[in-house]
């Protein structure tokens, strides 16, 4: 990870990390501290440790309960900001996820429902009795390709007739809000087969988001795809003279973002049993933020998936520290707030440093 | 008094058959399960009269956007306009704004700030919120006592911060704590926000079993948040036996919560009979008549007992 080389594509070299101190290491850093603030402010207030196991409950000497929810409840807006992370890296930007993400949740699960429930017609039947006890197959399929065509229209929009990634995924956003609402009328999806209820079962959801991460982690890194990923990011102009195909490799990018944040749907409708038209509302903001705490650059051609990991803790760190303190959650949504800031204003300063330095 | 007035309608109606009656509706927002059902409450409504055509808009709970949709109805001439406002401290503008163009007004579900003082052609049609979370805990504290928990100790789920209904029942709590009215003691342990909804109450539950403190019973502002909330409890292996959950709402997934014996009380907010008489008010405001300016519909305690009762009604 700490790569100190430049990789040369077509004979155009674009910048890799050049420190000998990742960046990386900075974000965890981070992340300790704030763990520490809890683990002290805890003893203070409350008489307890936030991550030590002190009633000998669990028979560990961490309390895995909290340690298991700080990273699941952040599983799925993770799951979207893997996709984010690398449109970002790209230079361009997703609005659309957590749009995206209600409305193939919405048709998933519409394809995902149980025909009876206590005996009973399922209640909340959102189209025919036909499309009741599916294989899982189906509606897993189904979402996903939700997610792909939502993406692969914002990639073409973008990349085919030039209009900011900005404006063309803000598009997509109110739009896929639309087809969300619109898919039943606002009403909720809810009982699933249960095949489909496995996606997010205990915890499914880490094990998704993790392996999703190792999987993304080694393609931006070690394939051609991450390769020219970083290359148009960096310098867009460069990377077309160097021979990359922009274009399409931008369908590409917006496309696997779309295909994340239909997975994302799947588990978290599975996870809640029950699809809503106001699912993943804002869960795109709270992607970028990750990202952007984790260390990628929203100028581009910066950033690893391994940041936006440790981002995303930083996140359920929070969540979970402010619940255990019982602190009211204002202050928490303020204190987030703070950190997305700091964190920008950090990067800032230390892109300045390193173009003045040698 | 619901028959008097649709009678009175019916009998208004069939005498001016050939009139049609145009209603603008602003919706707050369109993705709330509860507000649907209000919403398709008013459609099905509608389509029973004759001659009444609703013309529904979603006001994506914008305040700016909701006065603009009621300025359009006024402008394109609608007899009447109900809006379920997105804020209830943002009526004042669309009151004046509807006052004087002569266009009579409803408020629905939510109650406006300046109820009191509406004009003459305006009023508001809902549930009085202080009944759903008063029988929604004095039923926990029956429910308590009947296990001889006492003093028992709770934790409560409230709904946005920023909304009336969140408030007011977290309210209705303590009222009923201190009033007296409750058999045994409740004591708090912590009281936080999971926004209504079934993920972040499943989170919201989650770190509180992390803290390892044993309790009796969650109230939870609405049912979304307590079905989250059981599904954490049963992820963790706690018995439902042991603890009390309730909610308010009677959506469709709390009684399937309620028949696997998982919710032990949730309280009925009739969304089609406010949607209902809403239409009914502007109606006879449209005709000149006078109506009551609150109209009430009253909230139902929802309980195993009498679940079948309520199966088909959300």
């Amino acid at each position: 990870m700490a790569t100190s080389k430049s990789h040369g594509v077509g004979g155009i070299a674009f910048d890799m990390p050049k420190r000998h101190w990742p960046n990386e290491m900075n974000v965890l850093i981070a992340l300790i501290l704030i763990v520490g603030i809890f683990e002290v402010l805890g003893h203070l207030m409350m008489g307890q440790s936030f991550l030590f196991d002190t009633s000998g409950r669990s028979g560990s000497i961490f309390n895995e309960q909290r340690l298991r929810i700080i990273i699941l409840q952040v599983s799925i807006v993770g799951i979207i900001a893997i996709g984010v992370t690398q449109v970002i890296i790209s230079g361009g930007i997703d609005l659309s996820s957590g749009s995206v993400a209600g409305a193939a949740a919405m048709i998933a699960m519409s394809f995902a429902q149980v025909a009876e429930v206590n005996g009973n017609a399922n209640p909340t039947l959102a189209l025919a009795p036909w499309a009741t006890d599916l294989p899982v197959i189906v509606p897993l399929v189904i979402g996903i390709l939700c997610g792909l065509l939502a993406g692969m229209i914002n990639g073409a929009l973008i990349a085919y007739t030039g209009i900011p990634p900005f404006i063309a995924t803000l598009g997509m956003m109110v739009t896929a809000r639309g087809v969300a609402k619109w898919w039943t009328e606002g009403r909720p999806i809810s009982f699933p087969t249960d095949g489909y209820r496995v996606f997010g079962d205990g915890l499914m959801p880490v094990f998704i988001f993790a392996a999703l991460a190792i999987l993304f982690h080694l393609v931006l890194r070690h394939t051609v795809y991450g390769k020219h990923t970083y290359a148009i990011g960096s310098n867009e102009d460069a990377a077309r003279m160097s021979g990359i195909k922009i274009g399409r490799h931008k369908v590409l990018v917006y496309t696997i973002a779309g295909i994340l944040a239909g997975i994302a749907a799947i588990v978290l409708s599975s996870k809640n049993l029950t699809a809503q038209a106001g699912m993943g509302m804002m869960y795109e903001l709270d992607a970028i933020a990750m990202a952007v705490i984790g260390g990628v650059s929203l100028s581009g051609g910066r950033g690893s998936i391994i940041g936006t990991v440790l981002g995303a803790l930083i996140f359920g760190v929070i969540i979970s520290g402010f619940t255990f303190l019982r602190l009211d959650a204002y202050y928490q949504e303020m204190v987030k707030g703070g950190i997305i800031v700091a964190a920008v204003v950090l990067d800032q300063w230390r892109q300045r440093r390193a173009a003045l330095g040698p | 008094m619901k028959k008097l007035i649709l009678g009175a309608i019916t009998a208004a109606l069939m005498s001016t058959a050939a009139h049609a009656e145009n209603i603008g509706v602003s919706m707050a927002l369109f993705d709330d399960n509860f507000l649907t059902v209000l919403r398709n409450g008013m459609n099905d409504y509608a389509k029973t009269l004759d001659g009444v055509s609703l013309q529904v808009e979603d006001a994506q709970n914008d305040v700016a956007k909701q006065l603009d949709q009621i300025n359009n109805f006024i402008a394109s001439g609608v007899d009447a306009i109900v809006v379920n406002p997105v804020d209830t401290s943002a009526t004042e503008a669309m009151t004046k704004a509807a006052e004087s163009a002569g266009v009579p007004l409803v408020y629905v579900n939510r109650q406006p700030i300046n109820v009191d003082t509406l004009p003459d052609n305006q009023a508001f049609v809902a549930s009085n919120e202080q009944e759903s979370g008063t029988l929604e805990t004095k039923e926990v504290c029956r429910l308590l006592e009947e296990k001889g928990k006492n003093p028992a100790r709770i934790y409560i789920m409230m709904g946005e911060l920023s909304n009336q209904a969140a408030v007011m029942r977290t309210q209705d709590i303590k009222d009923v704590m201190k009033s007296g009215e409750c058999q045994v003691e409740l004591q708090i342990i912590d009281e936080q926000t999971a926004n209504w909804s079934r993920d972040e109450a499943q989170d919201l539950m989650t770190n509180w079993l992390s803290t390892g403190e044993k309790f009796d019973a969650l109230i939870s502002n609405n049912d979304e948040m307590a079905i989250g909330a059981i599904q954490a409890m049963k992820a963790a292996n706690i018995s439902m036996e042991e603890v009390i959950v309730a909610g308010v709402d009677a959506t469709q997934d709390a009684l399937a919560a309620m028949e696997a014996g998982d919710l032990d009380a949730t309280v009925f907010q009739d969304a089609a009979g406010q949607g209902k008489g809403a239409v009914d008010a502007a109606l006879k405001l449209a005709k000149g008549e006078s109506v009551e300016q609150k109209v009430y519909i009253p909230f139902q305690l929802v309980t195993p007992a009498n679940i079948g009762d309520y199966k088909s009604k959300n």
